[in-house]
């Protein structure tokens, strides 16, 4: 075979190939993405649908999609059932459990990341031991302690074992992100003239804030949407609103429009709000990845 | 500014001691250099004097106060770490502005301070930068500039310029000599690079397995090196070392070992410690500049020893040669010019003379230095 020919062959070859890549770009994948994505939102679409609809259309076989909006299954809900109240107490609880559980559990974890003493990874497997049983494991034992102590049916009952239960979850997550921040910058700041804790406060702090705001935004997700010790632990006076919407379907037959407003009720205070701090959420948990360029 | 005492400091990690009960002053403007391996507690040293570390026993003095257990921020010293630490979410301007900011000077105050410094170090045009946006070089000049910018009385610096490229690290160490003599600064440097210390310190400390071998001026230390282990520390490259044993033969005096023998003069050699000892429990040692390289003509008339070349390293404007002699390979650093006559191949003959004056002679056991040729007991005078 003359070298030319090899040549001439290997052009030949190469090229056409190069062309298909860049024609066909990947429309395959955005069909997938497209069928994934539609899969996973329309039973919450028709959620959404179905609480702005009215009793009656609510009800009908096959379901409309075109029909006059209508909020009587909101107003029912805050009317008869309370769902403001509920609303309030989820946010009271959520919130609060979060701001006490991101801040007790940063100090923790700063402490694990910092510090050397004897029994350390010891008392972090055991923090982190505390979220290995499922909580239905734990409920019975959960409502005597909660009833001595006269804690059923309080806020602030939830909100101490809500914050219990995220510890360990926040201190395992920060602990990671206070170990990447260098011990030399907290001893740079102190020689500069700084206190431990203005150290702490002015130069540790502010480089974690990603990775704190992304913890209390998981914390502050899995609050909201906790369900079993609620159901058990929480009375007229501090249901939250997972356990409340359960209440619908075991009353007589599921009104389908009240369901969906519920859910409605559930699940858009916490997207708004994941909405409005997404930046923080993917710059803290992409912070590791960020670190690695300086220095 | 200030001077500082460090007495009988001891420090312990867990079962390795770090520091071995060191003393030593530094004094008021003075540059000391603490120089040693990695792990010679150089740098717990210097965190002990800074207060990021708090000594087991000892205790230490900037100017007039004992301030063994205070916190850094009581101390008022100056520091440079060895990675920068800039606070990478601030500013270059708020960087340097930090410890004026903790010491709540007015903001008018800040500005002018900041802008001097910047002057002084060159860096007037990065102050809005993050540290990420800096060079090596850069970030290197913020971080001393931190330390510079207020009245510290004691600088205090840990191999602050290791991590630049060769070409620039020799830069900085003019910089911070100049700097140095500028401010007319206290300063403690830790290092690992005997260029470093040579170059910039009034004196060096060298430390190993967390003692001061010895304490002197950068001359002193390389001309009278008080053991083994500082005269094979300092000098690039290192101080060759030959077991031998002294031999008398009538009037003349050897050193003789693996395949050398060298007559010395008996006037630096009787009475010194050395004279006594027994078979090899000498070390002979010559540095690779005073090994001389010879034609073989002159073989006859100097009396010299024979070697077989093992590698030749050309550096420009001289050249080292690894050199068999016995078992053993010496290397000598001669004038590349001055040694044409070699032929470089592996295995062929070289023939050596060791300086006569530059000959030293340490106990193979405990390391100390026993006795050492004319050049360097005539420095001695000098220095």
């Amino acid at each position: 075979m003359n070298p030319g020919m090899t040549h001439g062959m290997k052009q030949g070859a190469s090229s056409p190939a190069i062309g298909i890549a860049k024609k066909e770009s990947n429309w395959w994948v955005y069909l997938i993405l497209g069928m994934v994505s539609f899969i996973n939102t329309m039973p919450f679409l028709w959620l959404v649908l179905t609480a702005f609809k009215d009793r009656l259309t609510a009800f009908t076989v096959p379901p409309t999609w075109i029909f006059k909006p209508s909020i009587e299954s909101f107003k029912v809900l805050i009317a008869f059932r309370r769902m403001h109240v509920f609303l309030f107490n989820s946010a009271i609880i959520a919130v609060s459990a979060t701001v006490l559980s991101v801040s007790i559990g940063m100090f923790a974890a700063y402490a694990l990341a910092r510090f050397r003493f004897t029994g350390k990874d010891d008392l972090a497997f055991w923090i982190l031991s505390n979220r290995m049983l499922p909580p239905v494991a734990v409920i019975l034992p959960m409502f005597m302690i909660f009833q001595s102590l006269k804690l059923l049916d309080t806020h602030i009952g939830l909100i101490i074992l809500y914050t219990g239960m995220q510890l360990p979850f926040v201190v395992w997550m920060l602990r990671g992100y206070f170990e990447d921040i260098p011990r030399q910058l907290e001893e740079a700041a102190m020689v500069d003239g700084d206190s431990w804790f203005g150290a702490f406060r002015k130069v540790t702090l502010p480089l974690v804030a990603p990775a704190i705001a992304a913890t209390a935004i998981f914390v502050l997700i899995l609050s909201w949407n906790e369900y079993a010790f609620a159901l058990f632990l929480t009375g007229p006076n501090s249901k939250t609103l997972p356990p409340s919407v359960v209440t619908f379907m075991v009353e007589r037959s599921v009104e389908w429009n009240q369901l969906g407003a519920a859910c409605v009720f559930i699940a858009f205070p916490i997207l708004i709000f994941v909405l409005l701090v997404q930046k923080h959420f993917i710059r803290g948990l992409t912070m590791g990845m960020m670190r690695e360029r300086k220095q | 500014m200030a001077e500082v005492v460090v007495k009988d400091l001891f420090k312990r990690f867990g079962t390795v001691v770090a520091v071995n009960h060191i003393n030593f002053e530094v004094r008021d403007r003075e540059f000391v250099v603490l120089l040693g391996p990695s792990g010679c507690g150089k740098t717990t040293t210097l965190r002990m004097i800074a207060g990021l570390e708090i000594p087991d026993e000892g205790r230490i003095k900037i100017g007039e106060r004992d301030v063994t257990y205070l916190d850094p921020k009581d101390r008022n010293v100056g520091m440079v770490f060895e990675r920068y630490a800039l606070y990478p979410h601030l500013s270059v301007f708020e960087n340097l502005a930090y410890p004026l900011r903790v010491r709540k000077w007015h903001l008018a105050e800040i500005k002018k301070r900041v802008n001097e410094v910047a002057e002084v170090l060159k860096i007037g045009e990065l102050v809005e930068r993050r540290p990420s946006q800096l060079s090596g070089g850069q970030m290197q000049r913020v971080a001393i500039g931190r330390a510079i910018i207020r009245e510290a009385s004691v600088f205090l610096m840990d191999e602050p310029i290791s991590h630049l490229d060769a070409k620039l690290r020799s830069h900085m160490r003019g910089e911070l000599k100049r700097l140095q003599r500028e401010i007319q600064s206290t300063t403690v440097y830790v290092s690992h690079d005997q260029i470093e210390a040579m170059s910039m310190a009034d004196r060096i400390a060298v430390l190993n397995f967390g003692e001061i071998q010895q304490f002197d001026p950068p001359e002193r230390i390389f001309n009278l090196p008080s053991n083994r282990f500082v005269a094979n520390f300092v000098g690039e490259p290192s101080m060759n070392f030959l077991l031998c044993s002294i031999r008398q033969d009538g009037k003349n005096v050897y050193v003789e070992g693996d395949g050398f023998r060298v007559a010395i003069e008996e006037s630096w050699i009787k009475g010194s410690k050395a004279w006594e000892k027994g078979e090899d429990s000498l070390t002979l040692g010559i540095r690779p500049e005073h090994i001389l390289l010879h034609p073989e003509e002159k073989r006859k008339e100097k009396n010299l020893i024979g070697g077989k070349i093992y590698v030749v390293e050309p550096l420009g404007t001289e050249s080292i040669y690894d050199i068999e002699v016995g078992s053993k390979v010496v290397r000598a650093r001669a004038i590349t010019s001055q040694t044409r006559f070699l032929n470089s191949q592996m295995g062929h003959p070289a023939w050596l003379e060791f300086d006569p004056d530059r000959m030293y002679l340490f106990d193979s056991k405990t390391e100390e230095t026993l006795a050492q040729a004319r050049f360097a007991i005539m420095e001695e005078g000098t220095v």
